[in-house]
């Protein structure tokens, strides 16, 4: 009994951080609780918790994606110049469709000819962004004649709430559904668990393992559509540092980075932990550079986080 | 007498809610094999994990040399001169035989004022050192080359480098040859008669009774037992150990039927399985009886030809053997469970696709089958939810069981099907299998342990060098030494 408790509370301890973090800055600042402030966070963690759905793919899965961020980017170049060109459903399909092939390319060389995904990843963040620089030759697309429409979805609301934030929450219930309902999802979590015993139980674990990197290239994809509307054009420099909020986000949401464990919505708690914190300290007028300082140790801590739990 | 080399007294050891030691006390004489025995989860490794350092004891003391320890850390226990031998071979697989057996404490000299390592002193330490357990390899191989019973006299080389006053083997014979065994035993009497006092953590009950001076039995964390040599028997043990007598398994009434899996290419090592039919493999390692099972399950490299109920199939993957009824025990557990999932997730994994209706799976399906085969097969305790990792190596076991009869195979292959597992949960295990071939399954298994073989099979072949060499029939009683003259030991 005593048992099961602690284990339930261990399984909390994202959430209970979170609200932790939301009550202090709470306290040290009225201007936290103010509507504005509430959306803006809500808006800014829906394009970071798309990533970090993907990224949860692919770290449950065993692996890891340092790509995601340059992905943003180029998905978000190819789908303004598409748009400006053919319209909105060419435009997003074409960074969508960006984004998997990236995750293709990643999956293909990291499960096929078993290169480290750590090396791999970091190589395709590198010739990814190098891609959107020759693609765009470096200045911003589609700065005046995106369709109105896409610009709306970066800015207006449905139902009270902003289309942003409805990408988010689709994905997650019908990710989460995949991810525990359907055999598919049960693969995932047995090959990241234990490659080994998982192909001696009948699973194909190169394929699941290339499909978590074309969910997570996908997913980026999607990501850098989002981006692209919200800020109404293609930024060949937008994106960086994306996967290392995600990773991190995944990994504060209690995923092992040893693969097997993991669940979508506590990533997104996660998330939700990395703005909460950047918005607190901008608010509290901390000093930009302390800020960095901070996400980092914060990215450490749950790192060591992961380990003590591991070890118990 | 005079004083032990090293003593445990008073041990009381808590893990949570669960007393793993309660007032445990323990020693040993210098040139002493002192047995422990117990079944799984009886506390044997928390007592050996006290002694070595790795736990600290809640209450109670450690003594070496009547001196009283306190232990911080693994290194504490070495220094005070007590040396483990864990399952698991603490060597570094890249580094040489001279490297790791001089890892703590490298032969130096000075050159120009710089200590750097001295490569041939190094060299020549190990081949002494080795030369005294009558091995001789070569320094500068990579201990990964090796095989295990050639690494662990390295890793005992390297205990006995340092002053060491116990030497605690955890389970040493689990994965040697009946020839290995020989050598190590004959290595363990000469140390024995240069006075290092000696602990032995087996399940191999018949090696305690014919090796051990004492034995001690644990049972729930308790001494149950302490006798002397000459007045204790195997069966003694298992009663102590257990708390009742031995279970004897039921018969195999059925003759076997048709023929379910058979090699389709003519080969030396060419199997045939039949229905209701328990066939045993046996051979020093590097026979082959790895590569037979690992054939049949489609591991082999370019895949095998076999025949399933009379047709032809080709096994390149696991997943074709799967899907022509064929599961597999991998000999490690580590291979045959995904320890940080569910035992539900462990027992439903081969059989997702059966039990998904219209793209989801069948919650209720998946339940009732889980809970049907937990029950079936006694596997403890009776939660689903719980990662597999926290079950004993006997119900991790049953799990992996329960895998294949979730399943529904038809045939069942077996590797080391017991190793590591208690008596008990050994009885089950065979009465388990027994089950399944007698309801028409076919089953091959490797096992280097004879005795289970001639109670689980009704067959036995014999392989040395990849070719069948004879084959004994169970029933008709069988003759041990034409057994060894078959795999050449």
């Amino acid at each position: 009994m005593t048992m099961a408790k602690r284990f339930n509370l261990a399984g909390q301890i994202p959430l209970i951080t979170l609200v932790a973090l939301c009550a202090v800055t709470a306290l040290l600042t009225d201007r936290f609780l103010s509507p504005l402030n509430l959306t803006n966070i809500l808006v800014q963690s829906s394009i970071m918790a798309v990533i970090a759905i993907g990224m949860t793919f692919v770290i449950v899965g065993g692996g890891f994606d340092l790509s995601v961020g340059s992905t943003v980017a180029l998905a978000g170049c190819i789908a303004a110049m598409t748009m400006v060109k053919f319209g909105i459903a060419a435009g997003v399909l074409a960074g969508i469709a960006t984004g998997a092939l990236v995750g293709l390319a990643n999956g293909l060389i990291i499960a096929k000819l078993g290169v480290n995904p750590f090396i791999t990843t970091l190589g395709t963040m590198v010739l990814v962004r190098g891609l959107v620089f020759l693609v765009t030759g470096g200045a911003p697309v589609g700065d005046d004649g995106m369709p109105s429409a896409f610009i709306a979805f970066g800015s207006e609301r449905l139902l009270g709430v902003h289309y942003l934030v409805w990408v988010p929450a689709v994905l997650l219930l019908v990710l989460s559904w995949v991810m525990h309902w359907t055999p598919y999802g049960r693969r995932i979590y047995a090959t990241g668990g234990n490659r080994e015993a998982a192909y001696l139980s009948g699973v194909q674990v190169e394929r699941i393992i290339a499909s978590t990197y074309i969910w997570c290239g996908a997913l980026a994809g999607v990501a850098g559509v989002m981006l692209a509307a919200r800020l109404q054009s293609g930024q060949p420099t937008s994106g960086e540092f994306y996967e290392l909020t995600a990773i991190a986000a995944v990994v504060l949401g209690g995923a092992s980075l040893q693969g097997g464990e993991g669940t979508l919505y506590k990533s997104i708690i996660g998330v939700f932990i990395m703005i909460v914190l950047g918005n607190s300290l901008n608010l509290l007028n901390v000093d930009s550079y302390w800020q960095r300082v901070a996400i980092g140790a914060v990215i450490i801590a749950a790192a060591a986080a992961d380990r003590l739990r591991s070890r118990r | 007498m005079s004083t032990p080399a090293a003593s445990a007294s008073g041990i009381i050891k808590n893990f949570g809610a669960t007393r793993a030691l309660d007032h445990v006390d323990f020693d040993v004489m210098p040139g002493e094999i002192h047995a422990l025995v117990g079944e799984n989860g009886a506390g044997k490794s928390t007592l050996v994990r006290v002694l070595s350092g790795l736990h600290r004891p809640d209450r109670g003391g450690v003594a070496v040399d009547g001196r009283v320890c306190h232990f911080n850390s693994p290194h504490d226990a070495i220094v005070a001169g007590i040396a483990t031998i864990p399952q698991e071979l603490r060597l570094v697989p890249a580094l040489s035989v001279a490297e790791n057996l001089t890892l703590d404490d490298p032969p130096v000299r000075r050159r120009l004022g710089v200590a750097t390592i001295d490569r041939a002193a190094m060299r020549d330490e190990a081949r002494v050192a080795l030369a005294e357990l009558e091995f001789t390899p070569d320094p500068d191989a990579r201990v990964d080359q090796l095989n295990f019973a050639e690494r662990q006299l390295v890793a005992i080389a390297k205990a006995l480098r340092r002053k060491c006053r116990l030497l605690i083997l955890d389970e040493p014979t689990a994965a040697l040859e009946t020839r290995e065994i020989e050598r190590l035993f004959a290595l363990l009497a000469r140390m024995k008669r240069q006075g290092t006092a000696m602990i032995y953590v087996s399940h191999r009950l018949d090696e305690v009774v014919a090796l051990a001076d004492r034995c001690t039995v644990l049972r729930d964390g308790q001494v149950v037992a302490t006798s002397r040599r000459g007045s204790f028997a195997v069966r003694d043990l298992v009663q102590a150990m257990t708390g009742r007598a031995e279970a004897q398994i039921g018969d195999r009434g059925k003759a076997p039927g048709e023929t379910v899996l058979e090699d389709a290419d003519e080969r030396a090592d060419a199997m045939r399985l039949r229905a209701n039919e328990i066939v045993g493999l046996v051979g020093l390692l590097g026979s082959g009886t790895g590569r037979v099972l690992r054939r049949l399950y489609g591991l082999a490299a370019g895949g095998a030809n076999v025949r399933v109920s009379g047709e032809a199939r080709r096994l390149a993957l696991p997943i074709d053997a799967i899907r022509a009824g064929i599961g597999m025990v991998p000999g490690e557990r580590r291979l045959g469970l995904v320890m940080n999932l569910s035992v539900r997730d462990n027992i439903l994994l081969p059989s997702l696709d059966r039990l998904t209706r219209g793209g989801s799976l069948d919650r209720n399906a998946c339940d009732r089958l889980v809970a049907d085969l937990m029950a079936s097969l006694d596997v403890r305790p009776r939660n689903a939810a719980l990662p597999v990792r926290a079950l004993s190596g006997g119900n991790q076991q049953k799990v992996i069981l329960a895998k294949w009869l979730a399943l529904e195979v038809g045939v069942l292959l077996l590797q080391e099907p017991t190793q590591g597992v208690d008596i008990v949960a050994k009885a089950q295990i065979h009465a388990l299998i027994h089950k399944f071939a007698n309801r028409g399954g076919a089953v091959l298994a490797s096992s280097s342990d004879l005795t289970e073989l001639t109670r689980l099979c009704d067959s036995i072949c014999a392989l040395r060098q990849q070719k069948i060499t004879a084959r004994f029939e169970v029933e008709q009683g069988f003759d041990e030494k034409r057994l060894h003259a078959a795999i050449g030991g």
